[in-house]
């Protein structure tokens, strides 16, 4: 046995009149880490479980391998799932829980007694094997559910916002471990989550949904430096995106505080800005705004403007005095600019070659 | 396909024992039949007619309607009473609710046996307690004659079923946060706004729930009545229940017997379509 | 001070609620003749358990118990087996109708037995079953059922959904799911619903008047009040203690198993 892609192809999945997924299209390769991520309620579970065999896909198909498995049952697709919830078996003790799934493959108990012990080892669980999970802590608790879905070493992980219960701490320490683990055992994981942070630092591609649908599908590094959409560009990064609604005509962007030329084909006419906080750069530059909000959170200093009635967030050192009503003048990088058509909110290829004051 | 195996007993059984009886009932309140024999003839709506335009239906329909509200009144009072009562720390307090309760889960025979002793006109301790303390000159007669059998039987049914209240009450109260009589007390609030500003606000729906589902129970009830005054004296204290007993196998008229209980149920549907929105709107949430 | 005159007034009521019940138990110990006496006396003068010698020995009442513990069990057991698949099958599965099926469990509920009770009796005839406690199993499960369905779905309701898909995701048949997991997580409520419809087996009184009325199937009920109206005299600390010896499974049940009971209120019994 070893790790097996995830292909699925338009599928749909509506609750009555609700469609929690409209219409995915998403091929994953073989031992990839991907991250379903996206705002709470966009379907992500949904998702999950329809790859589970727990929902069936309104229409269209999953496969798992080269095996279709719309019509398999989720014991009998050679997964295994981490809930949220842990839904650790109440009633059995740890030692129970992790081997429940190869009792049901059958397996004879002293080889179960083995291969929990190999888990056990792994996990660092010897020491908690006859309790039971309400006797446990909530990061213990989660470690269990992560045994009893590594125990029988299934094609592919399916994870939903697992580390979500945990402190913040704790929560650093799995996400360290998840990677260890991805590595080490080379399968496939599909982790859902609406943290950004797990999203980026875990996977090896990012699948950002909205509303049911798929936003992009890309490396976190793309994802962060190429947004495909204002979704992905607003949704992505802490604090998002400033992003500057302008017009924009003969390769031109104006806007009441700037002016930006672009070396692009066929542009709309109302067009959006972006640009992340980190490349406005206070102190001198073509741009003046005045300073509305200063945060600072001890490394550095989240300073919000106003530059020509638009709010403009920038990062600036944690030195910087700055105070609300100051006039300063701001430059923008221009090779991170980013420009989006305002009608359809798709990414525009475009790159920016001189940036002014407007006039 | 499972789901439907699994619950197809239970609808099989539904069906035989609820459904079928249920529209059965509405078919022979259609006819005229003699118990014993259970022999009859379709009359079509005289069962309702003679019903309607005779005395002994509106009388016995009067007399649900004062023994639902006298005794659900009685058990609303007491059991918010007692429950409050009983949410405070009082010493002993778990075989105090225990005792409190034990009434709602006694056999309703064994609830009448006892108070048809206490009620006894020559040995019972109640009227005998009564002239002890003044309150009494001369030995009542509760059950034989009137208002007092209709009293009693009230008393009897708040006596028996209060706990339900107290226990609906007793779990609403546990989920009342500190911090809201907390907040109160800071606000200035004494004891007593505390009560009318932060627990029967808190209290209003399940009493809602409590009200409608007693009032449903009330309303139906037959063992209790039956057993106490059997309707008397007379038909002082029949119940619309009483009645579709008392015509199906006193007077051995099948048919009109279940056009009474057609006839009451029809008011009951009030009541319960009223609890089923509620519990509808409740599923919701 | 004040705790002490709230402490005694608290108990003074809960004294007067339970004195019927305590009074019965008192009559039942006390010699027929010292029932007679004006003015009564408070504790007897003399215990005797002479009445529950009689009740025992002399009327059929060993015959009622018998028959009450074999219709409440045959019952409980019949009712909580159906209503347990059923309800699991009502939370779990998705199927047309099935939100409507939960209302007419609700509505049903809430079914006075006299407008059952006719055509019910009708049908035991037609059967062939009258008179016999097989009769009895039958139409107590036209007020058990439901009230086990109502109960048992509110607390399967409470159950996780995750529980039965991790079972799912780990190799379980769904009935395999219902039997490892949810079986074992139901079982407090299935024990509450156990109890209270043999409590109300136990307590039911119409159904057994209308359908037997031979001393062999008649349950307690209906077998105590017959001894009342059947008998010349009354005799009441006979009576009393029929009325102790029927109270006693519920003491049981009250001592040992009260949790379970006040449970199956916060499920269903306010619910519904
Ligand atoms: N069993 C269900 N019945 C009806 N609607 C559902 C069900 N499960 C999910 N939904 C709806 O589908 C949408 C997507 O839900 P979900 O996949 O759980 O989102 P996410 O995991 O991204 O937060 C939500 O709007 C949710 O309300
Ligand atoms: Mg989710």
């Amino acid at each position: 046995m070893s790790a097996a892609g995830v292909t699925f192809t338009r599928v749909r999945k509506a609750f009555g009149e609700a469609v929690a997924v409209k219409g995915l299209d998403l091929a994953i390769r073989p031992g990839e880490f991907v991250s379903l991520l996206g705002p709470s309620g966009c379907g992500k579970t949904t998702t999950l479980r329809m790859l589970a065999g727990l929902e069936f896909p309104t229409s269209g198909e999953i496969m798992i391998g080269d095996r279709v498995v719309n019509d398999v049952a989720p014991g009998k697709r050679d997964i295994a799932m981490v809930f949220q919830s842990y839904a650790l078996y109440p009633h059995m003790t740890v030692g129970e829980n992790i081997a429940y799934p190869l009792k049901k493959q059958g397996m004879a108990k002293a080889e179960r007694a083995t291969q929990v012990a190999r888990i056990a080892a792994m996990l660092k669980l010897e020491a908690l094997l006859d309790r039971k999970p309400r006797q446990l802590s909530g990061g213990q608790q989660q470690r269990v559910a992560l045994g009893r879905a590594l125990v029988r070493s299934p094609k592919v992980f399916l994870l939903d916002e697992p580390l979500s219960n945990l402190d913040a701490k704790l929560r650093a320490h799995m996400r360290a471990e998840l990677i260890e683990l991805h590595r080490t055992l080379g399968r496939t994981f599909v982790y859902v989550t609406h943290d950004q942070l797990e999203a980026m630092t875990m996977s090896d591609r990012i699948a950002v949904m909205e509303g049911g649908e798929l936003r992009q599908f890309a490396p976190p590094r793309e994802v962060y430096d190429r947004p495909a959409n204002l979704f992905v560009a607003g949704f992505i990064g802490t604090p998002p995106m400033n992003t500057l609604p302008g017009g924009f005509t003969d390769g031109t962007f104006s806007h009441p505080a700037i002016t930006a030329r672009f070396t692009v084909t066929g542009a709309p006419a109302r067009v959006v800005l972006g640009v992340r906080p980190e490349d406005v750069l206070i102190g001198q530059g073509p741009h003046r705004a005045t300073v509305r909000v200063v945060e600072p959170t001890g490394h550095e200093t989240i300073v919000m403007l106003d530059a020509g009635g638009s709010p403009l967030t920038a990062r600036a050192p944690a030195e910087a005095s700055l105070n609300p009503g100051d006039a300063v003048s701001f430059a923008l990088r221009a090779e991170k600019l980013h420009l989006f058509d305002a009608e359809s909110q798709a990414r525009l290829d475009a790159r920016a070659v001189t940036l002014g004051e407007s006039e | 396909m499972l789901g439907v195996m699994l619950i197809a007993p239970c609808v099989l059984i539904f069906c035989a024992v609820i459904v079928y009886p249920l529209v059965s009932a509405v078919y022979l309140s259609l006819f005229n039949i003699f118990t014993p024999t259970l022999q009859g003839n379709f009359v079509g709506l005289q069962n309702y007619a003679e019903l309607f335009a005779g005395e002994e239906f509106w009388r016995s329909l009067l007399n649900t309607l004062i023994w639902t509200v006298c005794t659900l009144f009685l058990q609303v009072v007491l059991g918010v009473a007692a429950a409050l009562m009983l949410h405070q720390a009082i010493v002993f307090r778990a075989l105090a609710r225990s005792l409190i309760l034990f009434p709602y889960f006694v056999s309703t025979v064994v609830a009448v046996l006892v108070w048809r002793w206490l009620f006894n006109d020559l040995y019972g301790i109640l009227n005998h307690l009564m002239m002890w303390s003044g309150l009494l000159q001369m030995p009542l007669d509760w059950l034989g004659s009137m208002p007092n059998a209709m009293v009693s039987i009230v008393l009897v049914g708040a006596w028996k079923y209060f706990p339900f209240v107290v226990i609906a009450i007793l779990a609403r109260l546990q989920t009342i946060p500190d911090q809201l009589y907390e907040a109160a007390t800071i606000d200035g609030a004494g004891a007593w706004s505390r009560f009318t500003d932060v627990t029967l606000p808190q209290l209003k729906d399940v009493l809602m729930v409590v009200v409608l589902l007693r009032a449903i129970w009330d309303f139906k009830e037959f063992d209790l009545i039956y057993l106490m005054t059997g309707g008397g004296p007379l038909i002082a204290t029949q119940t619309l229940p009483l009645m579709v007993y008392k015509e199906a196998f006193g007077l051995d008229a099948m048919g009109r017997a279940t056009a009474v209980a057609v006839a009451m149920m029809a008011v009951m549907l009030v009541f319960m379509v009223l609890y089923l929105r509620r519990m509808g709107k409740e599923e919701a949430r | 001070m004040k705790r002490v005159a709230f402490n005694l007034m608290a108990w003074t009521i809960v004294l007067v609620t339970a004195f019927p019940l305590i009074w019965m138990v008192i009559t039942s110990v006390k010699p027929q003749f010292e029932l007679f006496r004006i003015p009564p006396t408070f504790w007897p003068e003399e215990i005797t358990f002479e009445h529950y010698r009689r009740l025992l020995w002399e009327t059929p009442f060993l015959t009622f118990m018998r028959n009450s513990l074999i219709l409440s069990f045959s019952t409980t057991v019949l009712v909580v087996a159906v209503a347990t698949l059923g309800a699991h099958s009502l939370v779990r599965f998705r199927y047309p109708g099935r939100e409507r099926l939960a209302q007419l469990v609700l509505f049903t509920y809430l079914l006075p037995s006299v407008v059952l009770i006719l055509p019910l009796y009708l049908m035991m005839v037609w059967l062939g079953v009258a008179n016999s406690l097989l009769s009895l199993v039958i139409a107590y499960t036209s007020f058990a059922l439901p009230y086990a369905l109502w109960l048992l779905r509110s607390f399967m309701q409470g159950i996780p959904d995750d529980l039965e898909s991790a079972a799912l995701v780990d190799g379980a048949t769904r009935m395999e799911a219902f039997f490892d997991v949810i079986l074992p997580q139901a079982l407090p409520g299935i024990i509450s619903t156990s109890l209270f419809t043999f409590i109300l087996s136990w307590n039911e009184y119409l159904y057994a008047l209308v359908l037997v009325n031979t001393d062999s199937a008649r349950p307690l009920t209906t077998g105590v009040m017959s001894m009342l109206v059947s008998s010349f005299n009354i005799e009441w600390s006979l009576l009393m203690a029929a009325s102790v010896m029927m109270s006693v499974p519920l003491i049981i049940i009250f001592a040992v198993l009260q949790k379970y009971l006040t449970r199956g209120f916060g499920a269903g019994g306010v619910k519904g």
